[in-house]
């Protein structure tokens, strides 16, 4: 059910000037079920099934890492900005505490 | 025939009365009206602690540096918008390496950690929280040099985002 839409991401310039800073805005679809929930039809607890990491590389280097919790809000949404300093894939990653991931790949060419 | 023993006098009476009268407008502008949330929402004050001191660590945190943008009233406790910027210089030689978010009385208040390296060359990070109660959210930023920084704003919810 969950992490099956694609994510959706925008970059504030794919086509920026060397040094230009760039804005990264992504959303995923993912429950964030915290584990504190009693499931009112069986009265148990739901399992806590929430994203757990999230990185974005340009090319070959690590420029963010988020690793959420329990209190990130429902299809979770980040936003960061980075120095656009080499052309190259922006990557970016997400994967939940059952495993499932998701990716998404923006090109950055940098005049 | 007495109604009243004898210390129970007038006075005394007034005075009680008037001291009943006086105690829950004081307690109710210290603070709002506020139920303590028991079982699963219930905050975890040691968690909040730990994660503060061993962010912190031996450092002195200071307040200037660190820009938050987050809202005083949240009218959608399950979405709170949390933006926080570093606003000391980014240099190759000392960049921000972590930001974390705390939420005070959250049942688990570690919200989420951020990493920056070298290569992001900014420090600046945006994201939604949810909150179980009325509270006040804390950011950290930790630089490389070891300079921590730290700020917080208290926010007003009008009903709980963590049974949701």
């Amino acid at each position: 059910m969950s992490m099956s839409k694609p994510p959706r991401v925008w970059v504030s310039n794919e086509n920026p000037k060397a040094g230009e800073i760039l804005r990264v805005r992504a959303q995923i679809e993912h429950p964030m079920e915290t584990g504190l929930r009693t499931d009112p039809a069986t009265g148990q607890i739901r399992p806590r099934h929430i994203l757990s990491h999230f990185e974005a590389k340009l090319g070959d280097a690590l420029i963010f890492v988020w690793d959420p919790g329990t209190s990130i809000a429902q299809n979770p949404y980040i936003e960061f900005t980075f120095k656009a300093r080499r052309s190259g894939q922006l990557h970016l990653l997400w994967k939940d505490d059952q495993g499932a991931t998701l990716s998404a790949s923006k090109t950055i060419t940098v005049s | 025939m007495t109604l009243f023993s004898p210390r129970l006098t007038r006075r005394a009476v007034v005075g009680a009365a008037a001291a009943t009268l006086a105690l829950p407008s004081v307690a109710l502008a210290q603070a709002p009206a506020r139920i303590a949330l028991v079982g699963p929402l219930a905050p975890d004050p040691v968690a909040f602690q730990q994660a503060l001191a061993q962010f912190i660590g031996s450092a002195t945190p200071q307040a200037e540096g660190l820009q938050l943008d987050i809202p005083v009233l949240a009218d959608n406790p399950s979405a709170v918008p949390i933006k926080a910027q570093v606003t000391l210089p980014i240099t190759d030689q000392d960049w921000c390496e972590e930001l974390m978010v705390l939420a005070e009385l959250n049942p688990i208040p570690l919200a989420c950690r951020i990493r920056f390296t070298a290569d992001t060359g900014t420090a600046e990070a945006a994201v939604r929280i949810r909150l179980s109660q009325s509270q006040a959210v804390h950011v950290l930023a930790r630089m490389k040099s070891g300079k921590v920084l730290a700020g917080k704003q208290t926010i007003t919810v009008a009903a709980s985002g963590c049974g949701m």
